[in-house]
């Protein structure tokens, strides 16, 4: 046989290949492979295994930027008060609600503490996927009621309350207001003749700008309107699900009062809210923006926090208004490996001494007791003033979930572009309960 | 040779996997050239075909398996049906603005945004074809196509926004106000923004398949038809185009599949919910958002009649190509 095929080899056949040669090349290859997979193996553990002399955690959260830089005080503070070293990335957390669900079914975590809405860790609390953090967080240092939006109904706590932002209102420059002889109103008269003030001055687009990007803008108006004319008990009847958005209470409050202002053209078209929307708001296109605490520390182009004043909606008599205030809220995975480092850092950042670093920071509200006055700027203590004699509020959007939260969006951006709102009031209420 | 040599012949061997020899083992130590030849190649492709397994197949299966799972586990075509009753998908009030549902959409994408692009590309590559200086020109217009298509995007998004936007401005300054809005927020004018913005992005394709395939249609064809007085037009359809005829079948098979797995621009330019009360929503956003919500047998009903819509107009599309 050997023969035979030595004969075919030299007879140079077009298919012909060589069989010492394919062999010595398939063990070379062989061969290769298992050297550069040593390599590579020895490499990795060397080049990625950190010391074991510091620990370090991956925080993953929202904050970018100037955000972000007023956070890594409080990082530095745990860092120091416990040696562990802190690793922090930036995720939206619309991303994460698709991401983590993936990484969880796999056992895997791509944080060891994660910031996230309270629906989520809510939702994955039972589920096993987020660490029961019942004896771990201390319920009594926060106000009553601050945790429950990751308490499960079993009683068992799964996230815990970082620092706030509250949503008081609508802010303006002091100095437009002061060139102009404007003053915040105290009745719904008031805020309507200052609507029409606003619109007689020259320069002006629009009397409000209306932000958009993502959705959450208009909602926060809208939530703000809610709470403050159909007060407290609306909001957290169409939170819980008891109440209708096509309810006749409901439709006559959108009919009465938002509507008229968007029919009038008080409110602008949506605009994207951290570019050309508050550009046009510092620079006196507009007058009002509604936004959070955070607008404070939107530099640029909120140059001069001190020229920045607030007003929240008038309040009616016989209704308790509410203020919408969201937390940031924290969880651990459980698929984490530091399971112990993270609990210490959700213990920091769940603590007066954590919170009051993160507040001297500006744009921030403690949830937690005992934070001294004297560690806000002054600010932020206006903002604190917007929360007297109001009921506080968690975020209906945040609080119910995605799909309310992504069709209740849209469908205000709809009422808020369309040429006759008054006209689509009514399927868009519908189109907001579809989803409830 | 006998019996041995007319097996030899037929290029047979008895099957001795690993046959030992001087020098080591050697691989197929009895087969003839062709077989180890095939073994040969075999051994290069497996690493191949292993990862297309368990990377494509089994992923598309494994969807497929989940479209006609319900979320018990249960066996069920119920996924289809809640998929194709859902107004998302398929809206029963089919009369302007938007939303139209998603196929609608996405069948508007085709139809619009498909021609636009293939004739736009083809005119620009006509009457570049000879002017100096051409190739930066399309090196321009290109850049669309190079540019990530979610950044594209957010590119449109601002494009079509008021005040930074120069869409809105130019209506403004020609005075035409109700055009002079953000565009993607307005139900009338967001899908056809969109579609009219991703013609800038796309056109850069057929511009350059149609540039390449001009140069190869022989200038004798058109000499010859100058010779006899053919007018310009008539050589057009009776020599460009046809000679065209595999080009326009890779652009028209190519913007098809893109358009009908349109995700990123939408995604980026309008955001999760599809734009202002999903005027511009499209069956892959469609699906995301079953897939973020947690229905995932929804999403793979999605994934599904996707995938059977591309296969469609693959399948029939390349048949065409290959026919002489």
């Amino acid at each position: 046989m050997a023969t035979g095929d030595s004969t075919a080899a030299t007879s140079g056949g077009a298919d012909y290949v060589p069989r010492k040669t394919s062999t010595r090349l398939i063990a070379i290859i062989a061969a290769l492979l298992v050297v550069t997979n040593v390599i590579t193996a020895v490499g990795v553990y060397y080049g990625t295994v950190p010391a074991k002399t510091a620990e370090t955690i991956t925080v993953i959260g929202p904050w970018t930027g100037s955000e972000y830089a007023k956070f890594l005080p409080v990082l530095d503070a745990f860092t120091n008060a416990t040696g562990i070293r802190v690793s922090y990335s930036s995720a939206r957390q619309e991303d994460l609600q698709l991401i983590l669900p993936v990484q969880f079914a796999a056992h895997r975590a791509p944080g060891d503490v994660v910031f996230m809405v309270s629906s989520f860790i809510k939702t994955q609390g039972p589920s096993g996927t987020v660490l029961d953090l019942t004896n771990v967080v201390d319920k009594s240092a926060y106000a009553g009621g601050a945790l429950d939006p990751v308490t499960g109904t079993n009683g068992k706590i799964y996230g815990a309350a970082y620092t706030g932002k509250v949503k008081p209102g609508f802010w303006y420059r002091q100095s437009f207001f002061t060139a102009h002889s404007l003053t915040p109103p105290t009745t719904w008269a008031q805020f309507q003749t200052l609507l029409s003030a606003i619109k007689s001055i020259p320069g002006i687009v629009n009397p409000i700008v209306s932000g958009d990007g993502v959705g959450w803008p208009l909602s926060d108006v809208v939530e703000h309107f809610i709470a403050t004319f159909g007060g407290a008990s609306m909001h957290r009847n169409l939170t819980a699900g008891t109440q209708k958005w096509n309810s006749t209470a409901v439709h006559d409050l959108f009919a009465n009062r938002i509507v008229p202002l968007l029919a009038a053209g008080d409110f602008s078209q949506p605009l994207t809210w951290d570019s050309t929307a508050i550009n046009g708001w510092w620079n006196n296109q507009y007058a009002l923006y509604f936004m959070g605490s955070w607008i404070t520390g939107m530099n640029p182009p909120v140059t001069d926090p001190n020229d920045v004043g607030v007003f929240s909606l008038p309040a009616q008599s016989g209704i308790t208004p509410g203020i919408v205030f969201g937390p940031d809220f924290m969880f651990i995975p459980a698929y984490s490996t530091k399971i112990d480092a993270a609990k210490q850092l959700l213990r920091f950042l769940a603590s007066k001494d954590g919170q009051t670093v993160q507040v001297k920071q500006g744009g921030h509200l403690a949830t937690v007791l005992g934070v001294p006055a004297s560690a806000y700027p002054a600010i932020d203590a206006k903002v604190a003033q917007t929360l007297v004699g109001k009921d506080v509020l968690p975020d209906l959007d945040d609080t119910k979930g995605t799909t309310f939260q992504n069709n209740f969006w849209s469908q205000l951006k709809g009422l808020w572009t369309s040429p006759n709102p008054a006209a689509d009031l009514n399927s868009i209420l519908d189109a907001i309960q579809s989803k409830a | 040779m006998g019996e041995t040599g007319a097996v030899q012949r037929r290029g047979l061997r008895t099957f001795t996997l690993f046959g030992r020899r001087r020098g080591g083992f050697r691989l197929g130590g009895h087969f003839g050239p062709r077989v180890r030849k095939a073994t040969f190649r075999s051994v290069f492709f497996a690493p191949a075909l292993l990862l297309l397994l368990f990377l494509v197949v089994y992923p598309i299966l494994q969807t497929v398996y989940l479209s006609f799972m319900s979320a018990t586990g249960a066996p069920t075509l119920g996924n289809y049906g809640a998929v194709l009753s859902d107004p998302e998908t398929i809206n029963p009030n089919l009369s302007w603005p938007p939303p139209l549902g998603t196929l609608i959409h996405n069948a508007l994408w085709v139809t619009i945004h498909l021609p636009i692009s293939l004739l736009f590309g083809l005119w620009m590559a006509l009457i570049l074809r000879e002017v100096k200086g051409s190739s930066i020109v399309k090196s321009a217009i290109f850049l669309g196509m190079v540019t990530p298509m979610i950044v594209g995007g957010v590119i449109l998004r601002f494009l079509f926004e008021t005040g930074p936007g120069i869409v809105p401005s130019f209506f403004d300054a020609i005075g035409v106000r109700s055009l002079a809005v953000s565009w993607l927020n307005y139900r009338e004018t967001a899908l056809l923004g969109l579609i009219f913005g991703s013609v800038w992005l796309w056109t850069g394709f057929s511009l350059i398949v149609y540039s390449a395939g001009l140069t190869t249609i022989p200038q004798d064809y058109f000499e010859a038809a100058k010779i006899d007085g053919t007018p310009p037009f008539r050589m057009f359809f009776r020599i460009t185009l046809p000679l065209l005829r595999p080009m326009t079948l890779v652009i028209i098979t190519m913007t098809l599949l893109w358009e009908l797995k349109i995700f990123d621009i939408v995604y980026a330019a309008a955001g999760p919910t599809g734009g202002t009360r999903g005027s511009v929503d499209v069956l892959s956003l469609q699906m995301f958002n079953y897939f973020v919500q947690g229905n995932y047998n929804l999403a793979a009903a999605v994934a599904t009649l996707l995938t059977l819509l591309t296969l469609v107009a693959t399948v029939f599309l390349f048949r065409r190509m290959v026919r002489p």
